[in-house]
């Protein structure tokens, strides 16, 4: 059950092994959603389900998820457009003045994870760069993450100058001293308290199904 | 009294030893310009391209020499300067939540500048605490004079020292002119500098950042007190073991101290940590974990060995409301921080992981403050204390109740706290069965209820007031009556 395997590999975190069952099946000419759908996106959905239920613990979400990209990026030049390999092009940075990013790399890599293409700006973005790299990726999601509470001021010039420019990039703020009161008051399309929430409202936003988070 | 250490002599220098191969291997990413040049020029290998500076050994070891044994907080009033280690353990509030539990309501919103004058005055008045360490951001603040705003209502309400940070030097400098306006005059305050600066410049792992940087630099070359916090966060910022964060957040420690002396040699130190460990169940940080508490001590030994006080932020909790948990992570951290040997203790007041700040909190830390003090007091040996005439005159089945010597020492030989009960059951039943947030936060309106003998006269209000635009004055409301600890 070669398919098996693959979703085997995922669980087990082993990477390379993901990549070279993927490249077997497509040397076999494996259906190609099989090898996607089975193989490697059903991993998520039971990485998801062990999380919640407290089985495994976040770096082993990580690795499971590092596992599977490593996958998709063999499978992923295979695919037509229409097959499910772009769920969405997210910007993801650290507002200007704030060096801490281990929460947001932790949202980066969980987007990843979640089968989202993800531009990580790092740390001390300002408005500019959020702005410059929105255009260039065609992003459908700029995320932005604060923990020092005197950068959240950041936040909103960057909100409202994409706002301005571009209307129909979506928002998400996060970050320990972010409420959904102040995402509110800046005018983010959405807030999330953690990591895994953050997957949750950017399936959501993508499926079209969040204008505005109400908190 | 003998402290509990974790580690021994010799492991304790191998500790050092692994920092400094730490320092000189891997190297700190210094992000600010100015510091990059200084550690240049004091002998560091600095990469202009990616900015790591590698400290050798030698250059450790020559600046290490400079390191001063002690460092003193300053108050308005003298008579509350505090010197640690000799004057230790102090306690200082935690400190910059953006949050406060509303004591009318009990729902928690942002905290604004009247909170902190109330947060203030209370301090001024609890003797647990020796530094106020401004508990919460100020919501209301004119945007550029949140430092200001903060300070003001602080240093207003208290004469006891007041420490906090600034987010940039512009509003470091108008801190620094609102000091010297209290203190009358530049040349007074560099006298008795009365703000006690406060910084995270050290982001872990070993990265220097350029804001916080900045200022220790300029407050360093002028000689007014500041100090740095470490904070690696074991599985996040720092490896999965508590020795190696230990040894990391070592180098970090030294890479700090070593640039504060290159800027101005024999600048006053502290060894203040706040480490962690992360929770990998979900990555949530977890300031209320033992092993906050265990890295305290180990971090508490590193200071010994370089002979500098040694503080942190500990007695923290992860709960929400006053109840058993944040009870026991208070204690256990704090007391296992004292055992083993701490100076200084940043504790008071907070709750939710040092999001918001609570009343009935600050009051409860307060008893924990004292009971901490009472605790490093120990038992203190004299002949005269061994009692044996007295002891001899009561004789067998006698009582020493009725004794002078117990009417002389039964005020000062036990602690008596207000907010933990004692009472009888039926005297308990009786009141209520109030529960200890309620009897906190009762005690802490009685005192908010008095007149501040601490409040700054209406002439240097009006003096600071008239220096700086855009500032207003500002008063506390105390608690109201209805709130819901009335019973």
């Amino acid at each position: 059950m070669a398919i098996q395997d693959i979703f085997n590999a995922v669980m087990e975190f082993d990477g390379e092994r993901t990549a070279a069952l993927v490249r077997e099946e497509l040397g076999k000419k494996t259906d190609l959603s099989l090898i996607l759908n089975e193989g490697l996106i059903k991993t998520m959905d039971e990485v998801g389900r062990r999380f919640s239920a407290g089985e495994l613990f976040l770096p082993e979400m990580l690795q499971a998820a590092k596992a599977m990209k490593a996958g998709m990026e063999v499978l992923r030049p295979h695919l037509s457009s229409g097959m499910g390999g772009r769920k969405g092009t997210i910007v993801i940075g650290t507002v200007k003045g704030d060096l801490h990013d281990i929460g947001k790399n932790l949202v980066a890599m969980m987007l990843e994870g979640a089968g989202f293409e993800v531009i990580n700006l790092g740390v001390d973005v300002g408005t500019e760069g959020f702005l410059r790299a929105a255009e260039v990726h065609k992003a459908d999601l700029v995320c932005m993450s604060a923990l020092l509470t005197t950068t959240m001021p950041a936040m909103a010039a960057t909100v409202k100058a994409l706002q301005e420019k571009h209307p129909q990039i979506k928002t998400m703020v996060g970050g320990a001293p972010l409420t959904q009161g102040f995402s509110d008051q800046i005018g983010a399309t959405a807030y999330s308290a953690d990591a895994p929430g953050a997957v949750e409202t950017a399936r959501k936003i993508m499926a079209g199904r969040v204008e505005r988070t109400d908190g | 009294m003998k402290f509990s250490e974790c580690l021994s002599e010799e492991e304790v220098r191998q500790v050092h030893e692994a920092s400094l191969i730490i320092l000189e291997g891997t190297g700190i990413l210094v992000r600010n310009e100015k510091a990059r040049r200084i550690f240049a020029g004091a002998g560091c290998r600095v990469d202009g391209k990616t900015g790591v500076v590698k400290i050798p050994r030698t250059v450790v070891d020559q600046y290490r020499q400079a390191f001063p044994p002690s460092f003193t907080f300053r108050g308005r009033d003298p008579r509350y300067d505090r010197t640690i280690p000799r004057d230790g353990p102090i306690m200082i509030t935690a400190s910059s939540a953006p949050d406060i539990i509303d004591p009318e309501t009990g729902s928690q919103r942002r905290a604004t500048a009247s909170d902190i004058a109330n947060i203030s005055f209370l301090v001024n008045e609890l003797p647990g605490f020796d530094v106020f360490s401004i508990s919460t951001l100020a919501a209301d603040a004119p945007q550029g004079l949140s430092s200001l705003v903060r300070f003001y209502a602080a240093l207003k309400n208290t004469v006891k020292p007041v420490r906090s940070n600034t987010p940039n030097m512009k509003e470091l400098e108008d801190v620094l002119a609102l000091g010297a306006i209290i203190a009358g005059g530049e040349e007074a305050y560099r006298k008795r500098p009365i703000i006690n600066h406060h910084y995270c410049p050290v982001v872990s792992p070993l990265t220097m950042d350029v804001e916080s940087t900045e200022a220790v630099i300029y407050l360093t070359e002028k000689g007014l007190p500041v100090y740095g916090t470490i904070c690696p966060n074991a599985g996040m910022s720092s490896p999965m073991s508590l020795i190696a964060t230990l040894a990391q957040g070592n180098a970090e420690f030294l890479s700090l101290a070593v640039l504060m002396q290159m800027v101005r040699s024999g600048s006053p130190l502290i060894y203040a940590v706040l480490a962690t460990v992360a929770d990998m169940r979900t990555g949530n940080y977890a300031p209320g974990a033992i092993e906050t508490a265990i890295l305290q001590m180990g971090f508490s030994q590193m200071a010994r060995y370089y002979h500098v006080p040694s503080g942190g932020y500990i007695g923290l909790t992860n709960a929400y409301t006053n109840d058993a948990q944040s009870g026991y992570e208070t204690g256990m951290g704090a007391t296992a921080a004292l055992l083993g040997g701490i100076d200084m203790l940043n504790m008071g007041g907070l709750l939710g992981s040092l999001m918001v700040f609570d009343f009935a909190k600050v009051m409860i830390d307060n008893e924990i403050a004292m009971m901490l003090k009472q605790l490093k007091n120990g038992i203190r040996f004299s002949e005269a204390d061994l009692c044996l005439e007295l002891i001899r005159t009561v004789g067998p089945g006698g009582t020493f109740m009725d004794q002078m010597h117990t009417l002389k020492k039964m005020r000062t030989t036990a602690y008596l706290p207000k907010v933990a009960t004692r009472d009888m059951k039926e005297r308990w039943e009786e009141e209520g069965r109030i529960e200890i947030g309620s009897r906190a936060l009762r005690e802490a309106r009685l005192i908010l209820a008095r007149d501040n003998p601490a409040a700054f006269d209406a002439e240097l209000d009006r003096r600071i007031l008239s220096r700086f635009n855009g500032l207003e004055a500002v008063t506390g409301k105390g608690i109201p009556s209805n709130a819901p600890g009335k019973n």
